[in-house]
């Protein structure tokens, strides 16, 4: 492993001074150092992390050879499995328990405690690398033989030894904490089945972020690669989010969700770096879905700009049309953006390539708003008198946000009045009120 | 309801060959028939939606009415209903689930139906509806299709054909179960490959026809457009497949390829079916003088003789007389021409110099490994700076001592490797010396010369079969004789050199009677040629428990198991006769012979088998210890079962990466006597092909504590750099040559590892595998295995006395480069795009076949999994991998286009 090699590097001197030693009583001389510690045989004979990946499997149409490689893997994978079990059955139980505690022990003695928490800058060589610390200043220290080098790469997040400030283990969690949050862990409870209408709209999401994740296949047979991501955009309330919601809630990908303005932060390069990380993570649990809502807290057009803050908001997107279409791959990863405000996004962000799949959400029609009233309507009791059709051949321009709260209206009034049930009356009175409040937010024409 | 379209029950009858996301689709379909009996049913559908049921309810409905007259229009209408449809990917059409709730009725129907031609009808919309009931087992779509025979099975659309394909397979394993007849199906099947193969599909196609054992029959379903993807995917699979079935698709893509004239292909496949007429036949079916040239190209790299052709010129091809001038003009051409010392090499200047240590270094084996630096590094370029220098006072080879005289003087061989006059005239000279050491040194010189290429005149025969090598007293003497024509007639399958060589079997001395064993398995490797494996065994049968003891026997055991080089099951006779030894020795032998028989087959039932085998932890500390005496070396079956491991994985992408992983464990958990393997092991994985996980592993042993394990680490660094010229390798090395300064062996090790590294200055490789990765070089895989058979006691062979064993990596030898000839095979300087192999079996379109190229003008050098493609049409290949020597013809329309 590198360490002995870094043991013989670090000094060219103390390697000479044992040649002197080693002269005097010259046949004892042993090449290698034997290291003070008994763990280190273990970890080397566990080779690289690089090996323990598997092959990947070529082609992706549904074709035998597929099938056959995949068995090759299988097999090979129980082959794998029925060796370690026996030699694990072989071995001698007890001792090995025993000796990981006390490596472990020697280690932790080692490392010591408190440990500091630094930035790996820079590797230099093979046990010697640049660390910034959180304070400020940078330091040239020693990599710890133990530390699995593996693992360390620029800018990971490393442990540092409260005295001599060398690097002591590693945090392997690389991303900010920050991102772990965004990684849905609980579906949200909202299916396919709670939208009313948007039929198309749910096929296109479908056909450009779920199917390709399931079947890419069916795109590689037709020789297409599958959309990157698609934008849902519409006036406010029809639904952009909740279709997203309903997205995660019926795939298994990963699923992490971002609010456009999460991505401004106090620090300058603090935005980019949040948008990398959070691809970076998305990559390495893929496949995944990412969605960002309000698209255009970040991704409004570019301008001359004389303020920082605006230029370090045009620099976070531009870290994101990077992520979205840049050098990389980023492989199974999908991107839904959502917005109500289209026309303010630069255009580069959503351009076919990043964004293929343009999706408008309209105010709906008749039939669909009869959909949504008798999904709100659904769980409520409603009394005799309700005929809902009297609102859904209005001509009044409701969203499907406003109808949720006509229903809730309705619903609050009839509790006001202590009956069990809702009344056409209620109806008609909260959808004045909704009516009311929402022509009062703009200002009618008095600018224009 | 909107879910209703989208995610009804997704793919029904899509989940073909590979289902994994079959779990998904049954979660989401019990979610939506949840949610769609929540519901009020005609609130889900849109208007169209809900004519569209109602008009097929209202159908069904007819057809379960007495009257037969509407019958037909309303089976018509309902075909119409569902032709016409479309609907998302992966959704079921409607029409097919409007009518779902009909299917029991209808299949109720048809059985009280009076046979006419509306039955008929009505059994073809049932096979389609069929395909969304796919419940497995049911085969109901295929039930429905057999009894409506009909020609346009394609109108149903390309999901209903896979599906029926499907079925198919099933069905067709069902019934074979039962013994039944499958005349029906098959005929079925057959109808359906034209369409496969007219609609990109061939994959398709070949899938079916494997799963109904009759791959046979697709030649004659082929055409001009499909030939090529269809081969193509065959050949792939060819690695993958059992025994009897891997052999059937070679032969057919065989038989393609010769359908369609294109013998390259041809004969490469009939290489890798390992059958000589079948060569010979497709090197003789063609009369263009041209093409048989290219095809000698191809047959002189694999190293077959064949008998020699009429035409001179093509027979020249045939014995590789050729390469040696290719290699020259490549070197000249690539400004390579200069030699290189091997202090060029280990980049003296860039070490430390550390006082005074490096003079404590045995100078002698400094010198040897000079010699041999120099001699991998200089091969085939014809000059050096050391031994073909004329006019020095003190020649290098007395430089050397004892046997390094003989390695020094042999390395002339290899320095004018290939270049058969000319070499013979430059060793000539140490031929009449009187000191023994170089005399025998300069007959195995005289070996490797010849080797790789023959020549009219058979120098090497005549000049090391004589008596006065074969039977000189000194045992030097005989010993290169008999390893000169071994490495000399290399795959030869010579009948007349056995017999010099088969009487030197019964010497009394173990070294010449195992190296005589040795040259005769290289010499009939994968030959299976019963008299030389009886011959052998002979020996083995009436030696002495203690002669089997000794070190060399090893190669008794080697040569025998180099005769069934990918053979297969013809080894087993061999194996069941070797029990009967009764001699730890005979287990050695059997491993060994299972390596090699299933060698590049990527077997797993071998690799179990070979695993099981490093299993067993051998205690050597609980025996007392004169049984410790006796016992020592008996485990070293465990390191041939590791080598065993990577013989048989390699050449098959997917094995070969596993078994990478196999080896962590093995380090992990083996026994000493494993651990020294595991470096080999990886190195003879991938030979030539520096990938950073292998050589980072690798440099990770190479300090191990276990010094032989460390040393073969640093060796299988070399053999995996092999003529690379990789500069992380190189300082890998580099920095071992300071970390190891004061360890002799390690030191040597490092040499000869960095001498392979640089070997042919970068333009020889050692890869056994050629014609795009297709065909493995017996010959090759055979002079790599003896070296690292050796190695496995590395002690007491390479880093003893016997060093010249090295000189057995010369049949491995190979120049990686492509140099294009023109008609009158003279060098023909042309732009070719050099890039990374792309795998395009089973893509749709014409997909590149190369990524990140760069366009480099002949000649030109290929690392491994690197492939060239001519830059423009001018020129027409003849070979179907541009690798080695390749002819070029002049592309006649090309010309035309330019004057136009």
């Amino acid at each position: 492993m590198g360490n002995t090699q870094s043991g013989m590097g670090q000094g060219g001197p103390p390697g000479d001074k044992d040649g002197k030693d080693a002269k005097k009583d010259k046949p004892k001389y042993e090449p290698p150092p034997p290291p003070p510690r008994p763990g280190r045989k273990k970890r080397r004979s566990q080779g690289p992390d690089a090996t323990s990946k598997l092959p990947t499997v070529y082609p992706n149409a549904r074709c035998k050879l597929k099938m056959l490689r995949m068995e090759r893997i299988k097999d090979h994978l129980l082959l794998e499995e029925e060796f370690v079990q026996n030699q694990e059955a072989l071995k001698p139980t007890g001792t090995t328990d025993d000796r990981a505690a006390e490596e472990r022990m020697r280690v932790d003695d080692m490392r010591g405690s408190p440990m500091g928490v630094g930035n790996l800058e820079e590797m230099i060589d093979d046990d010697h690398a640049i660390v910034s610390s959180a304070t400020g200043p940078e330091y040239y220290v020693s990599i710890m033989s133990f530390v699995d080098k593996d693992l360390l790469e620029p800018n990971a997040t490393v442990l540092l030894h409260h005295k001599s400030v060398s690097i002591v283990g590693v945090l392997t969690e690389a991303s900010d904490p920050l991102i772990t949050v965004m990684k849905l862990d609980k579906a949200p409870t909202e299916s396919y089945a709670d939208i009313g209408g948007l039929e198309q709209q749910i096929q296109e999401v479908r056909e450009a972020v779920e199917i390709p994740l399931l079947h890419p296949e069916l795109y590689e047979e037709m020789g297409i690669k599958p959309p990157k991501g698609v934008i849902l955009y519409g006036s406010p309330g029809t639904g952009k989010t909740l279709l997203a919601k309903a997205v995660a809630n019926q795939t298994s990908a990963t699923f992490l969700r971002i609010v456009g303005s999460e991505l401004i932060q106090k620090y300058l390069g603090d935005g980019p770096r949040l948008v990398r990380q959070i691809f970076q993570v998305a990559a390495e649990h893929a496949p995944s879905i990412v969605f960002i809502d309000e698209i255009d807290a970040i991704g409004t057009k570019r301008y001359e700009s004389t303020s920082g803050g605006e230029r370090e908001i045009q620099r976070t997107m531009l870290e994101l049309l990077n992520q979205l279409d840049g050098f990389d791959d980023r492989g199974d990863v999908k991107v839904i953006m959502a917005t109500n405000k289209i026309d303010t996004l630069d255009p580069a962000l959503i351009r076919p390539g990043r964004i293929d799949r343009k999706i408008l959400f309209e105010n709906p029609d008749q039939n669909t708003k009869r959909k949504i009233f008798t999904l709100h309507t659904s769980k409520m009791s409603l009394a005799e008198d309700v005929d809902l059709d009297e609102f859904i051949s209005q001509k009044d321009d409701l969203s499907g946000a406003d109808i949720k709260a006509i229903c809730t209206e309705a619903g609050l009034l009839a509790l006001r009045e202590r009956r069990m049930r809702v009344q056409m009356a209620d109806f008609r009175s909260a959808r004045e009120r909704v009516l009311k409040t929402k022509t009062e937010g703009e200002p009618e024409g008095l600018y224009l | 309801m909107a879910n209703e379209d989208g995610s009804g029950p997704v793919d029904k009858g899509k989940a073909k060959v590979v289902d994994p996301p079959k779990k998904d689709d049954v979660v989401m379909k019990d979610a939506n028939t949840k949610d769609a009996k929540g519901e009020p049913k005609e609130e889900e559908l849109s208007e169209e939606d809900q004519q569209l049921k109602s008009e097929l309810d209202m159908l069904a409905e007819r057809l379960k009415e007495s009257d037969s007259n509407l019958y037909k229009p309303a089976l018509e209408a309902i075909k119409d209903f569902i032709r016409t449809s479309t609907s998302s990917m992966t959704a079921v059409p409607k029409p097919l689930k409007f009518l779902r709730p009909h299917y029991d009725d209808l299949t109720g129907l048809y059985d009280t139906w009076k046979n006419d031609d509306d039955k008929l009808m009505l059994a073809d919309v049932l096979s389609v509806l069929g395909m969304t009931y796919s419940d497995d087992d049911r085969q109901e779509s295929l039930k429905y299709r057999l009894l409506s025979p009909t020609n346009d099975i394609g109108g149903w659309g390309h999901e209903y054909v896979r599906h029926l394909a499907l079925e198919i397979g099933a069905l067709f394993n069902k019934r074979q179960e039962k013994e039944e007849d499958t005349q029906d199906i098959a005929d079925l099947a057959l109808s359906l490959i034209p369409y496969f193969l007219t609609h990109n599909a061939e994959a398709d196609a070949v899938d079916l026809l494997s799963e109904l054992e009759m791959i046979e029959v697709l030649p004659k379903y082929l055409d001009e457009n499909t030939y090529a993807r269809a081969c193509l995917y065959m050949v792939s699979m060819v690695n993958l497949l059992p025994f009897p079935e891997d052999i059937a698709f070679l032969r057919t893509a065989h038989d393609i390829y010769r359908q369609y004239n294109k013998l390259t292909q041809a004969l490469v496949l009939a290489i890798r079916l390992n059958d000589h007429d079948l060569i010979q036949d497709d090197f003789d079916s063609t009369e263009d003088l041209l093409v048989q040239k290219q095809m000698a190209f191809i047959i002189a790299r694999q190293q077959i003789s064949l008998t020699p052709a009429e035409d001179d010129e093509v027979a020249e091809c045939l014995t590789n007389s050729k390469l040696s001038a290719m290699f020259q003009y490549m070197a000249k051409e690539l400004n390579l021409a200069d030699p290189k010392t091997p202090d060029d090499i280990y980049k003296t200047h860039l070490e430390h110099q550390r006082g005074g240590a490096s003079s404590s270094v045995d100078s002698a084996r400094h010198n040897l490994a000079s010699t041999f630096v120099n001699a991998f590094v200089n091969a085939g370029f014809g000059q050096d700076k050391l031994m073909l220098v004329e006019d020095e006072a003190s020649p290098w080879v007395y430089k050397n001592k004892d046997l390094g005289k003989l390695s020094a003087a042999a390395s002339i061989g290899l320095l004018m490797q290939w270049d058969v006059e000319m070499g013979l005239s430059s060793i000539d000279k140490y031929t009449y010396v009187d000191e023994i050491p170089i005399r025998a040194g300069a007959l195995l010189g005289i070996g490797l010369v010849n080797s790789g290429t023959r020549s009219e005149t058979e120098p090497a025969l005549a000049l090391l079969a004589e008596p006065g090598v074969l039977e000189h007293d000194n045992p030097n003497i005989r010993m290169s004789g008999i390893m000169g024509l071994g490495l000399a007639y290399a795959g030869s399958h010579r009948s007349d050199i056995a017999d010099f060589i088969t009487p030197l079997l019964s010497d009394s001395n173990n070294q010449l009677c195992a190296l005589a064993a040795l040259s005769l398995g290289l010499i009939f490797v994968g030959s299976s040629n019963g008299d030389i494996s009886s011959s052998i065994l002979e020996i083995l049968f009436t030696r002495e428990p203690a002669e089997l003891k000794d070190k060399w026997s090893r190669f008794l055991s080697l040569g025998l198991a180099l005769l069934f080089v990918s053979r297969q099951e013809e080894a087993e006779t061999t194996i069941e006769t070797l029990k009967a030894i009764d001699h730890p020795f005979s287990k050695h032998t059997q491993v060994l012979v299972n390596a090699c028989a299933y060698a590049g087959t990527g077997n797993v039932l071998k690799i179990q088998q070979m695993l099981h085998l490093c299993n067993e932890h051998i205690d050597k500390d609980n025996k007392d210890k004169d049984n410790k005496e006796s016992k020592e070396g008996d485990d070293i079956f465990q390191s041939y079962a590791v080598l065993a491991i990577a013989l048989i994985a390699m050449g098959e992408d997917v094995g070969q990466e596993m078994v990478l992983r196999q080896f962590g464990h093995l380090m992990h958990y083996g026994e000493g006597v494993i651990r020294k393997a595991v470096p080999l092991a990886m190195g003879l994985l991938s030979p030539s092909n520096p990938q950073m996980r292998v050589y980072d592993t690798l440099s990770r042993y190479s300090h191990d504590n276990d010094n032989d394990v460390a040393l073969n680490a640093i060796f299988a660094m070399g053999l995996v750099g092999a003529g690379t010229n990789n500069a992380r390798l190189a300082q890998l090395l580099r920095s071992l040559v300071s970390y190891y300064h004061r360890d002799e062996n390690a030191l040597f090790m490092v040499r000869i590892a960095q001498g392979l590294l640089h070997m042919g200055k970068g333009t020889i490789g050692m890869n056994p595998f050629h014609a795009d990765r297709q065909v493995m070089s017996r010959v090759s895989v055979a002079g790599l295995l003896t070296v690292l058979v050796s190695l496995v006691d590395a002690k007491s062979f390479i880093l003893s006395d016997a060093h010249y064993l090295l000189f057995f990596l010369v049949p491995a030898m190979q120049p990686r480069f492509l140099v294009t000839l023109d008609e009158d095979l003279k060098p023909l300087a042309v732009n070719v795009r050099v890039g990374q192999a792309v795998d395009v079996v089973g893509q749709a379109g014409r997909p590149k076949t190369i990524t990140g190229w760069q366009t480099q003008s002949t000649p030109v050098l290929l690392a491994y999994g690197e492939r060239a493609e001519l830059e423009d049409e001018q020129y027409i290949s003849l070979a179907s991998s541009m690798e080695g020597l390749v002819i070029l013809k002049k592309n006649p329309e090309w010309e035309a286009e330019q004057d136009s």
